[in-house]
């Protein structure tokens, strides 16, 4: 048995359909294992989301090259509800509005699809509406359609919901904690810290450093140009915080000259 | 003369709306033109119709070009005037069209636009202009059949007087046209109570893999914006006007022509202090 | 007596056979519709005279008009054999066995018990119907409510039908209209006295008529001043016919300060044309509702059409139209403000799939002189696959300076994103694209009756089924 959560090796990725192909991911590699928070940092269209989609199994991507695994298993020929009901769960940038269906209706189906079991109405919703109360959402909101007419912030809290009421082995969130403000950056980071336990793990794509001081971040790496090009412990946020990308960037490229 | 119909609904519908057909008396022929814009090539075409009769007008773009037309129908007095423009785009053409409908005691007018190739591009700002007794008909078609096209068409008009304007504005994304996007708007603002105003924005669709949306609003003037304008001091026809030619702008702003724009601008305030 | 009566019925067979016979040596568009078959329509119902007379005018308007000259291709409708619609046909009685394997399918799938499946099929059943609408009926009855079938209205209240039976639908409206003056048969009365608010829903599904009255049933719904009534039209579950045309006529006249919801879930068997005429008159302060779902039939013109009479009188439609494979479904609405201060909302939604074809259709007037008009129009549609078709053709025609009108339409497919949103909490594919289309509606079925909601998403599944992904 294999203490791998998530493991990818020399991963190398495109977008689906478009010719000719352009590498987005060029030779990433990296290994989650339990109990770990892991934290990707990288500018702007250095790959972190579309890591984050195909390790979801975004129909828009296309794996080239490299192996995906989650708890020993091929993720590859896995569509992306079977790899969320093996416990893997993304937290979007921009959650999707879905017209006509209400938060509740949608989490209930969700979980029947999780567990593979029926859904007692009564109890979910009650359970629903702690959880809901813990992340300051109003009650109401579970009547009204998914994040149709919800505010950036309330998109963002309402994936966590999901996260918490999901409870998979593995979290990818993709800057869930961006756009919000400080209160809600608190609440948002509250919920991951209450989700995480010995067992499960995150992966958490970020730009604010606020959210990470409320975390114990096992690892980080950054990510540039598709690839992990430098990795370390918490120090290295602090880092990149003071000297911003150049300095990695300088390095890397020194790197690659050689 | 006789009378005969210059252009018919894409689909038929209700007959007691009157907007299936157009039908006018028949009438002289002008001169017709026949454009081709070559492979590469920005072709700007500006035409003003001054002279009554019926005049049509085709062009064909070529991959990658682009054709710049504006059209000007101006003709003086109580007269017809019909128009007929056809325009066929191949792969990543483009045409940028303006066309005013501002003259002439009927007009028919219609135009057709057959996106064919792959990724052309259309859009078509059409202003127009009714007053008088004026009768306006328009037939404005946008066939969508190559992949990842684009047509837009965005219509601002006015009406005065006891003007009778039909307003027909087709998207039709045949089937094969994936990846394309139609965008239509109307928005007309009506000036006198005495004023027929029809509109029939169609849809017609037959292929998933689109995005269409077309939306059309008609109404008197925003009262709150002619307050604000006349608590600056405007009186009503100035403030009038001054909206008028706000909505007029987005069309007019495009005629590169710095003449006939002017001409136009003159001509618009004209018969709106006459109102 | 009895001899004579014979006789009689012999002898209108023959002409039936003979005009036939003529016409196709003609090779004549002739309908075979005849004043005498008209006649013993009427003297079989026991018609007033006056009714009788108005079913002759229609005669002579009907075969003045030709068919529509827009819509959905009506070729496949044999006028020639007209008679054959309109003459009651035994078979019409309907035995389970006879209900088509599809229909039968659906039925078993929906799990509609079996009770009901018998009400479907057979006379029987109508009985325990019965008993559901009397003691409904008991209750009304002492407000001064009246809920009978059209027949028994003729009869009873013969001066309240008299007075508004085909007012709001002319024959000379269109063919169909024509026809049904004609031949109407059956349908169902609902008159309710000023100030009574009934609040049960009548539903005509607890007026299985009789045999042969299915195709060219009238409604008739009168509300007198500050009265409301919510009228559910036809059964949910699918009705099958052995024939195939299908042209009833709704007119429904709304009181001063009266409100109407006139809902129908239109689930007709595959081989159906459903070329049913629906009309509203609204008096001042006046609402009428529609909630209107159309999954049946192969051929649809279906524009319930609401005249706003009085000043204040308001319009809201909530229609959706679901065109799968082999079907054209033309539905719309159209909305004539007639007077001052009116308003009209228009909401709808199509979708289209496996080579089904759908029309959104509407007509928005304002006459000249009526101010502060409101209207918006909403339509949304929806295609699943590159087969189908769907189009939307709204004309507004607008006279005066006092109208807002605003109409706005989008179509396109599935988000894929949206689905991999879902595929992402868990929910598979198929489930996922249908749980997007039943939110696509979500705004119809919340409309309507809990039962009919949850049978609209169940013949939304049972369409969806295996055709995704």
């Amino acid at each position: 048995m294999s203490n791998k959560l998530l493991e990818i090796r020399n991963l190398h990725a495109c977008a689906a359909g478009r010719e000719p192909k352009e590498e987005i991911l060029r030779g990433l590699s990296l290994t989650v294992e339990p109990g770990e928070i892991h934290v990707i940092l990288g500018a702007n269209g250095s790959g972190k989301s579309t890591l984050m989609n195909v390790i979801m199994g975004h129909p828009g991507y296309q794996v080239l090259e490299g192996s995906l695994e989650f708890d020993g298993e091929a993720l590859q020929p896995l569509k992306p509800f079977e790899r969320a009901r093996r416990g893997i769960f993304l937290s979007f940038q921009t959650p999707e509005e879905i017209p006509g269906i209400t938060v509740e209706n949608m989490l209930r189906a969700s979980r029947q699809a999780l567990t593979g079991k029926p859904v007692k109405i009564m109890s979910f919703r009650r359970e629903l509406h702690s959880v809901m109360e813990e992340l300051q959402i109003d009650a109401s909101y579970g009547q009204r359609y998914m994040n149709v007419g919800f505010s950036g912030g309330e998109k963002k809290r309402n994936e966590i919901l999901q996260l918490l009421l999901q409870q998979p082995r593995l979290a990818l969130l993709d800057e869930t904690d961006s756009g919000l403000d400080v209160d809600a950056v608190q609440i948002v980071a509250r919920g991951v810290k209450r989700f995480h336990n010995e067992k499960n793990a995150c992966l958490i794509i970020t730009h604010n450093t606020r959210i990470l001081e409320q975390l114990p971040v096992d690892k980080v790496h950054v990510l540039l140009g598709g690839r992990i090009v430098a990795e370390g412990g918490a120090e290295l946020i602090e880092k990149i915080d003071r000297e911003g990308f150049g300095s990695i960037r300088d390095a890397a490229e020194e790197l690659q000259g050689k | 003369m006789a009378e005969k119909i210059y252009s018919e609904i894409p689909m038929r519908t209700w007959r007691w709306l009157g907007v299936n057909e157009a039908r006018g008396e028949e009438t002289v022929d002008l001169p017709s033109q026949d454009v081709r814009v070559a492979a590469g090539e920005v072709r700007e075409l500006t035409v003003a119709y001054r002279q009554e009769g019926q005049s049509s007008l085709r062009a064909r773009v070529e991959a990658g070009g682009m054709l710049k037309l504006t059209t000007v129908q101006l003709v003086p007095g109580s007269g017809f005037f019909g128009g007929d423009i056809e325009i066929y785009l191949a792969e990543g053409a483009r045409l940028e069209a303006s066309a005013v409908e501002a003259g002439a005691g009927q007009s028919i007018s219609r135009m057709r636009v057959y996106l064919q190739g792959d990724g052309a591009q259309a859009s078509v700002y059409v202003l127009y202009f009714g007053d008088g007794d004026r009768r306006l008909d328009m037939n404005y078609i946008m066939v969508q059949e190559g992949k990842n096209t684009e047509a837009k068409l965005y219509v601002h008009g006015a009406l005065l007087g006891q003007a009778d304007k039909i307003f027909r504005g087709t998207l039709d994304f045949r089937r094969g046209a994936k990846g394309s996007r139609g965008y239509e708007k109307e928005q007309a603002v009506v000036l006198s109570g005495k004023v027929r105003n029809r509109s029939v924005p169609l849809m017609l669709s037959a292929e998933e893999a689109v995005e269409g949306h077309h939306a059309v609003s008609i109404g008197k003037i925003d009262d709150s914006k002619l307050f604000y304008l006349m608590s600056r001091g405007l009186d009503l026809t100035e403030a009038r006007r001054l909206v008028v030619e706000a909505a007029f702008n987005p069309v007019l702003d495009r005629i590169e022509a710095e003449e006939l724009r002017q001409e136009l601008q003159t001509y618009i305030k004209e018969r709106l202090a006459d109102a | 007596m009895e001899n004579k009566e014979k006789t009689f019925v012999e002898d209108i067979e023959r002409t039936l056979y003979d005009i036939r016979n003529e016409e196709r040596a003609a090779y004549k568009s002739r309908q075979g519709l005849t004043e005498q078959v008209v006649r013993d329509i009427s003297s079989r119902k026991d018609d007033p005279e006056w009714m009788l007379e108005r079913r002759l005018e229609a005669l002579a308007v009907y075969d003045t008009l030709a068919l529509p000259s827009w819509g959905p291709d009506l070729s496949s409708l044999n006028m020639e054999e007209i008679v054959a619609y309109v003459k009651p046909d035994a078979k019409m009685a309907g035995r389970w066995e006879d209900v088509p394997e599809d229909i039968r399918a659906t039925f078993d799938r929906l799990g509609i018990p079996e009770a009901e499946e018998t009400s479907l099929a057979g006379v029987g059943a109508q009985y325990d119907s019965e008993v559901v609408y009397h003691s409904i009926q008991e209750s009304l009855v002492r407000q001064g409510v009246i809920y009978t079938d059209m027949e028994t209205a003729l009869r009873e209240h013969e001066q309240l039908v008299r007075e508004h039976f085909m007012k709001l639908v002319p024959p000379k409206d269109h063919k169909f209209a024509a026809l049904h003056g004609a031949v109407w048969s059956g349908g169902s009365f609902v008159y309710v006295p000023e100030g009574v608010q009934v609040e049960i829903p009548l539903q005509s599904y607890f007026r299985l008529n009789a045999p042969g009255a299915g195709q060219f049933e009238h409604t008739l719904i009168i509300l007198e001043k500050n009265s409301s009534l919510h009228f559910i039209e036809g059964c949910s579950a699918p009705k099958y016919n052995v024939t195939n045309l299908h042209a009833g006529c709704v007119e429904l006249f709304v009181g001063e300060g009266a409100r109407l919801r006139y809902s129908t879930i239109e689930n007709w068997s595959r081989n159906m044309m459903n070329l049913n005429t629906k009309r509203a008159l609204v008096e001042k302060d006046g609402l009428i509702e529609w909630v209107s779902g159309s999954f049946g039939s192969r051929v649809s013109m279906l524009y319930p059409c609401s005249i706003l009479h009085g000043e204040n009188a308001r319009c809201e439609f909530t229609g959706v139209t679901f065109a799968s494979k082999g079907q054209n479904l033309d539905t719309g609405a159209s909305v004539i403000h007639a007077a001052h201060y009116t308003s009209a909302n228009i909401s709808t939604r199509t979708i289209s799939k496996a080579g089904g074809q759908a029309v959104y259709r509407s007509a928005v007037k304002v006459t000249p002189h009526a101010h502060h008009i409101k209207c918006s129009v909403n339509c949304e549609s929806l295609m699943l696959d590159d087969i189908s078709r769907s189009d939307t053709l709204p004309v507004m025609d607008i006279q005066g300076d006092e109208a807002a009108v605003g109409h706005e339409a989008t179509i396109g497919r599935i988000s894929e994103e949206a689905v991999f949103y879902l595929m992402c909490r868990g929910i598979s594919e198929d489930e996922a694209r249908a749980m997007i289309v039943r939110g696509f509606v979500e705004p119809i079925a919340k409309e309507l009756p809990l039962e009919y909601a949850v049978e609209m998403n169940n013949l939304i599944n049972i369409e969806l089924e295996g055709t995704m992904g």
